[in-house]
């Protein structure tokens, strides 16, 4: 599918790296791309089930463009919460969910996480698009 | 001597993210040495079949390799009555169903510690909740070692003393000689959890004077899915059968059923046949080598590692004295446990994040997960050298 220009960009640079630790310390890197959620506004609604760290997400609408809000304890949850920002952050809800999850794997991202951290990826990808369509 | 035992081992010329394999998850599951993965080929390629009943060549070889496993654990051991079950929670799960509800009523007490695994602690609890018993808990020290004088306190009227033998998350070795004999002398009989203590002590049950052991194959060598319960031979007369099928009865009728006298009468259905024999190729290749030396060695090496850890500032839960087990578990200050996991394994360094299936003790300890490197017997002091000095290039990188 046809990505928005800076997912696909990004997606570009994730598939030139071969090693896996400089791919997960880019990874680490998006973790700079996350619009804070603070701990003290997680609860068990904004909790991403399934996911092995304590990870929370929250998506409003700002201008009638999403904002997602997400926090976490591992680095690494916080770098592809802040893949999925640069994804969806300013799009319009009905362009938002056209996104397919599959973006990640294209990355190669998936491959380098423990399966456990990869359903964890897929939970958050669903519960913000569950969100979307509420918001919509 | 290591080289040629490393070489018993395929999956260790693997490389995993190009970088030569370094499995530290050895306290989780052990490798397996080419003679078990032959044992196992040999018995699917060439005897097939299943065991006891029938009279033809290949269910003669079956069960002559199946039951060739209960011999090897009752001398390995020195046990007289050897149940061959899927693991240690299943035998462990055993005695709650054929020993506690046969032998405990509302009132009853069962000691537990803080240390146990979650499939020593499961069990009982359920068997709690449904018979009224109460369960007494042992806290652990802040030097990692059982509270003695809350232990013997807590004996009074209890029938049964649950311990592990070796704790999974902190290497500590309980002192079970004094645990076992306070529990006999107040009456109790004592189940020990002997899943992280087989694979580094050869144990003998009866000297060891406990009631149950439990323990599971595929920590020492041998493959998954099988494990053993050894029981006292007056223990075992006061059993009672609990899973009911194939293989466990002498007679049925539509009126009812009389059961095997024998182990047979804990093993209904179709047993596992090939890991029996894979087990059995275990025992033979590590009664090749001299355990005691090894765990000195291992000793050795899981005290290196943990002051090395140390003295870079990081968190070491647990002790590494002589007779505890080699696994080092820690917390990095600066980079989250699964994170540093997954940055070991982009080196090929294989270690465990998590709970550890303790969250009792990780409660304790007011943590709520470590990461863990196990060490056995194929791991080399290089190995430990490469894993420490790649823990400082990702915390230079990372932390």
């Amino acid at each position: 599918m046809t990505y928005p220009e800076e997912l696909a960009e990004l997606i570009e640079e994730f598939q030139d790296i071969d090693d896996k630790m400089e791919r997960l310390e880019m990874v680490f890197d998006m973790a700079d791309e996350v619009i804070p959620f603070p701990p003290e506004h997680w609860t068990q609604t904004t909790k991403i089930q399934g996911c092995q760290s304590e990870a929370h997400v929250k998506v409003e609408l700002q201008d009638g463009k999403i904002l997602m809000l997400s926090g976490a304890d591992a680095k690494l949850v916080q770098g592809l919460m802040g893949i999925l920002s640069i994804a969806i952050n300013g799009s319009a809800p009905a362009q938002a969910l056209l996104l397919s999850p599959n973006f990640a794997e294209e990355m190669g991202i998936l491959n380098s996480l423990s399966p456990s951290r990869s359903n964890g990826f897929r939970n958050m990808f669903d519960k913000v698009m569950k969100e979307i369509r509420i918001l919509e | 001597m290591l080289v040629a035992l490393r070489d018993d081992f395929p999956i260790l010329k693997r490389e995993v993210n190009g970088y030569p394999l370094i499995y530290l998850d050895n306290a989780a599951t052990t490798q397996k040495p080419q003679v078990v993965l032959d044992a196992m080929n040999e018995y699917y390629t060439s005897s097939n079949s299943n065991v006891h009943r029938a009279v033809h060549t290949l269910a003669g070889e079956a069960t002559e390799g199946y039951e060739s496993c209960r011999s090897q654990l009752k001398e390995w051991f020195n046990a007289e009555r050897a149940v061959i079950t899927s693991g240690t929670t299943e035998a462990i799960n055993l005695v709650a169903h054929a020993w506690g509800r046969a032998n405990l009523s509302e009132g009853d007490a069962i000691v537990l510690t803080e240390m146990e695994h979650h499939s020593d602690i499961v069990p009982w609890q359920m068997l709690a909740e449904e018979r009224g018993i109460e369960l007494r808990y042992v806290p652990v020290l802040e030097d990692f070692t059982l509270d003695m004088e809350v232990y013997a306190a807590s004996l009074e009227n209890a029938k049964l003393v649950c311990v592990v033998h070796t704790s999974n998350v902190l290497g500590v070795r309980n002192p079970l000689e004094k645990i076992t004999e306070l529990a006999h002398s107040n009456g109790a009989l004592v189940l020990i959890d002997a899943a992280q203590g087989v694979p580094h002590e050869r144990i003998d049950f009866q000297e060891s004077d406990a009631d149950f052991m439990a323990f599971s194959a595929h920590k020492m060598c041998g493959p998954t899915g099988i494990g053993a319960l050894l029981v006292r031979p007056e223990v075992f007369e006061t059993m009672q059968p609990f899973m009911g099928g194939g293989d466990m009865i002498e007679t049925v009728t539509i009126n009812g059923s009389t059961y095997q006298t024998n182990e047979h009468k804990f093993e209904a259905g179709t047993p596992r046949i090939a890991e029996a024999i894979g087990w059995c190729a275990a025992f033979e290749w590590m009664s090749k080598l001299d355990l005691r030396k090894e765990h000195q060695r291992l000793i050795g090496i899981a005290q290196w590692v943990a002051n090395e850890l140390r003295s870079m500032g990081i968190s070491v839960y647990g002790r590494h004295d002589a007779a505890d087990s080699a696994v080092v578990s820690f917390l990095h200050p600066s980079i989250q446990s699964e994170d540093l996991a997954h940055l070991f394994d982009a080196r090929g360094i294989a270690v465990r994040t998590g709970h550890h299936c303790a969250q009792p003790l990780l409660h304790r300890l007011g943590i709520s997960g470590t990461v863990r490197a196990s060490f056995y017997l194929y791991n080399t002091m290089d190995e430990a050298e490469t894993f420490i000095e790649q823990l400082k290039y990702i915390t230079e990188r990372f932390g």
